[in-house]
């Protein structure tokens, strides 16, 4: 039993003010205050041409996945396969927050912008990990997510910054002081729009999609004026009219999905397509942006509900597709469906990469590439979405497609797929795509249930099976082939995505805490170091002076409940440099 | 000052604690879901620390939740004896009051004595059906989704088998599907597990 004499007096205070409500605003988020522990000396002012031609950079890592092309691919070549065990830690960041850590930390000219969950915001010292500021998103009352109160990261142009909030508002920040410069609010979050990935921005536009498949809402990519937040287009995932599409009897590898399009027919004839405003169709993750055709590239997420698919008949255009879209205007340019009418919520989501890769012909053509929650990576041509190849599985494939029953059907992958949110690298030099993949036998279960009016709207449920092992695999695909090059399987399932670096390692972290370096041609483990909490975050690289650094977020991830942390870990050699540059031993 | 009537084991200690601190122009919202909440007292308990195991306790609970359960009750989505009538009166800003005022009580822990093999058996299960994914780790509960730690395993248990029997619907088909392939025995355990968090 409690004595409430024995609570001291600060305490006490808190206990009345929480007893008397005094504490209804006294939340996680205190405020929309911005700390300054020590006042930045730079002034960040990144050029759209640096940002244009970020690829190339081996100082700065200006996008949330590299560069407009997503190829998470780095240029620089200090830390190599030769050295690479010579990596330690330079710092570790802590933050306030406790909670999931997706976070891909953007480096400007030796200043680190990281975030965390519930939309706080740090500047860093890249090399010493000194604080310069911290914000924190003033949260409003309502906020919907389906999968935790995750960000992804911030955009940045000239000196400010950009992120999207749980709330489903944009807010851009003073890069140099942490401090507001405009929000606006991108949709309704009490009908279960939300943003978690991290926008990208380019000629004065902030592109952003929203969360909110799982909700029903009618999904979007927007773009706003970066200078005031004012909207200037929005591209509506899911079409007004013709969301039925062709009624296809195949995925985008040949297999039969099992529909009744009979019933549906009759059933879209019946009660007609209203639905389109609650049908999903998320956007998750960052577009990429080929910016010499202006178009931008964003795969689209699940229809709402996930499971239950008889209200919503058709193809459910463009959900589970690979959308092009005009940059200027928002126009349609092309999709490519990989799953029509689907009930499993094997959608698309990982973040699509611009590379090449042979055609049938043998030809090198311009492709955009996406790992699929299916387990397959799918090779598109870029001028026309037509799909070039598929990967072989890199995830067991099992009973594709049993439909959900209520008592569940047991199919591989489980509904977190093969490639879940996490992005994958490219390395052109070695024709390879890396991919983090999970490995979750489920049954699909389904569950009639009409519009709930805001609320998580699965029409069923997903489970796991008791007794059968769960693992992640890490692969390597030839995207000329197809062929999985290489494969590591990890204990736990893998969410958080990878680097490649032009040194050939690639990076990658595990639930279990682990955050580890494999040769790029043959998947060779050459060095791991363990982070105390789940590794679940994009790794990024970047150069300060004549050091390059490695930083990761381990803050462990509510979807798959790795164990929580609040830190970015960032490393360099140690002791190693002279492996690459002798004459050029930098002190530290 | 609290100049309407709050909660009675509140009363003494608010007004005295209302001296030193210098009333904010929120508070009278907070002042207006105490004196609706006055009319939960005979079932949810003083500020909605129930102590009947066969009512939820409300205090410390997502405002969201309860906002959305009220208008569920209100709007026919679920349904109960006393519970519908009760919310059949509220208007929005009401419901959303109450949500605060419950939702910023702390609640008084509940003596549970659980059966260690069964709530082991039980944080299993939970981990199967993926119930962390949306209660969050811990069931601590996020936005509309409710908090489950601390709750009486007596409504627990029965929210579960009214799920599983669609006795209760207002879930969007998640809940009765999850629990539609329960075991009674898987019931008793998940029960188990989450009321001794």
């Amino acid at each position: 039993m409690r004595n409430p004499l024995r609570i001291a007096g600060l305490g006490m205070a808190t206990v009345l003010a929480v007893a008397c409500g005094v504490s209804a605003t006294a939340q996680e988020i205190t405020g929309g205050a911005t700390t300054t522990a020590r006042p930045m000396t730079r002034i960040p002012n990144v050029s759209q041409a640096a940002l244009t031609n970020a690829a190339k950079d081996k100082n700065n890592w200006l996008h949330s996945n590299g560069s407009y092309e997503q190829t998470r691919f780095y240029a620089g070549d200090q830390i190599n396969v030769n050295n690479v065990a010579a990596l330690a830690p330079a710092f570790v960041f802590q933050t306030a927050v406790l909670e999931s850590m997706e976070t891909a930390p953007i480096v400007v000219d030796g200043v680190m912008f990281l975030t965390t969950s519930f939309n706080h915001v740090y500047a860093i010292d890249a090399a010493t990990g000194e604080e310069y500021w911290h914000y924190k998103h003033k949260l409003g009352p309502i906020v919907t997510v389906c999968c935790g109160n995750n960000n992804r990261g911030v955009a940045i142009e000239g000196g400010r910054l950009f992120m999207g909030t749980i709330d489903a508002k944009l807010v851009a920040l003073d890069a140099k002081t942490g401090k507001l410069v405009w929000e606006t609010q991108i949709a309704d979050p009490e009908k279960g729009y939300s943003e978690t990935m991290a926008p990208t921005v380019i000629d004065g536009k902030v592109l952003i999609g929203t969360n909110g498949g799982e909700y029903g809402v009618r999904g979007f990519v927007k773009a706003f004026s970066a200078a005031d937040g004012k909207l200037l287009w929005t591209f509506y995932t899911i079409p007004e009219k013709g969301q039925e599409g062709v009624w296809a009897v195949n995925d985008a590898t040949g297999r039969d999905m099992h529909r009744d399009i009979a019933a549906e027919k009759a059933a879209l004839a019946k009660d007609g397509g209203g639905f389109y405003q609650t049908l999903g169709g998320g956007v998750w993750m960052t577009p990429a942006i080929d910016t010499k055709t202006r178009t931008v590239f964003f795969v689209v997420g699940n229809p709402s509900p996930d499971l239950y698919g008889a209200i919503r008949p058709g193809d459910n255009l463009y959900t589970d597709s690979m959308v092009a879209i005009d940059l200027d205007t928002g126009a349609y340019k092309w999709h490519s469906q990989y799953i029509a009418h689907d009930v499993w919520d094997l959608d698309a989501v990982s973040p699509p990469i611009l590379t090449q890769a042979r055609d049938a012909s043998g030809k090198m053509v311009d492709v955009v590439i996406h790992g699929g929650k299916t387990g397959h990576v799918y090779v598109h041509d870029r001028a026309t979405g037509k799909v070039i190849r598929f990967s072989e599985p890199m995830v067991p494939q099992e009973n594709m497609w049993v439909l959900p029953t209520k008592d569940g059907a047991r199919m591989l992958p489980g509904a977190n797929g093969g490639v879940e949110w996490s992005p994958m690298a490219v390395n052109p030099r070695l024709r390879m795509a890396y991919a983090a993949n999970l490995h979750q036998p489920m049954t699909y279960h389904v569950e009639a249930s009409p519009y709930p009016g805001g609320k998580l709207w699965l029409g069923g449920a997903f489970k796991t099976i008791p007794g059968e092992e769960q693992s992640g695999r890490l692969v390597a695909v030839n995207l000329d082939t197809g062929k999985v090059a290489w494969s590591v399987k990890t204990p736990q399932p893998l969410i958080g995505g990878v680097l490649a670096t032009s040194t050939d390692l690639v990076f990658n972290g595990e639930a279990n805490g682990w955050f580890k370096a494999f040769h790029a041609q043959d998947g060779k483990e050459l060095w791991k170091y363990y982070l105390g909490a789940g590794v679940n975050a994009p790794p990024v690289t970047y150069r300060v002076g004549n050091t390059q650094y490695v930083a990761v977020a381990a803050g462990g991830n509510n979807q798959i409940d790795s164990k929580r942390g609040n830190s970015v870990f960032v490393f360099k050699l140690i002791g190693g440099e002279k492996l690459v540059a002798p004459e050029k031993k930098v002190q530290h | 000052m609290y100049d309407l009537p709050m909660l009675k084991f509140l009363s003494t200690v608010c007004a005295t604690f209302a001296l030193v601190v210098v009333q904010p122009a929120w508070a009278q919202a907070d002042a207006a879901g105490a004196k609706l909440a006055e009319q939960c007292v005979g079932c949810h308990g003083p500020g909605g620390n129930s102590q009947n195991p066969a009512y939820p306790v409300l205090a410390g609970q997502s405002w969201r939740y309860i906002y959305v359960q009220l208008k569920d009750f209100k709007e026919g989505r679920r349904g109960h004896p006393d519970m519908s009538p009760v919310a059949a009166g509220l208007s929005r800003d009401d419901m959303i009051a109450l949500g605060n005022y419950f939702a910023a009580i702390k609640p008084v822990p509940i003596a549970f004595k659980a059966d260690s093999a069964r709530v082991e058996a039980g944080r299993k299960i939970s981990d199967a059906v993926l119930c962390p994914m949306c209660h969050l780790g811990g069931f601590v509960g996020q936005n509309e989704i409710p908090k489950v730690a601390g709750q009486h395993a007596q409504y627990i248990r029965k929210q579960l088998l009214d799920f599983r029997a669609k006795r209760r619907t207002n879930d969007a088909g998640n809940m009765t599907s999850v629990a539609g392939t329960l075991s009674d025995e898987d019931i008793e355990n998940l029960t188990q597990y989450i009321a001794n968090l």
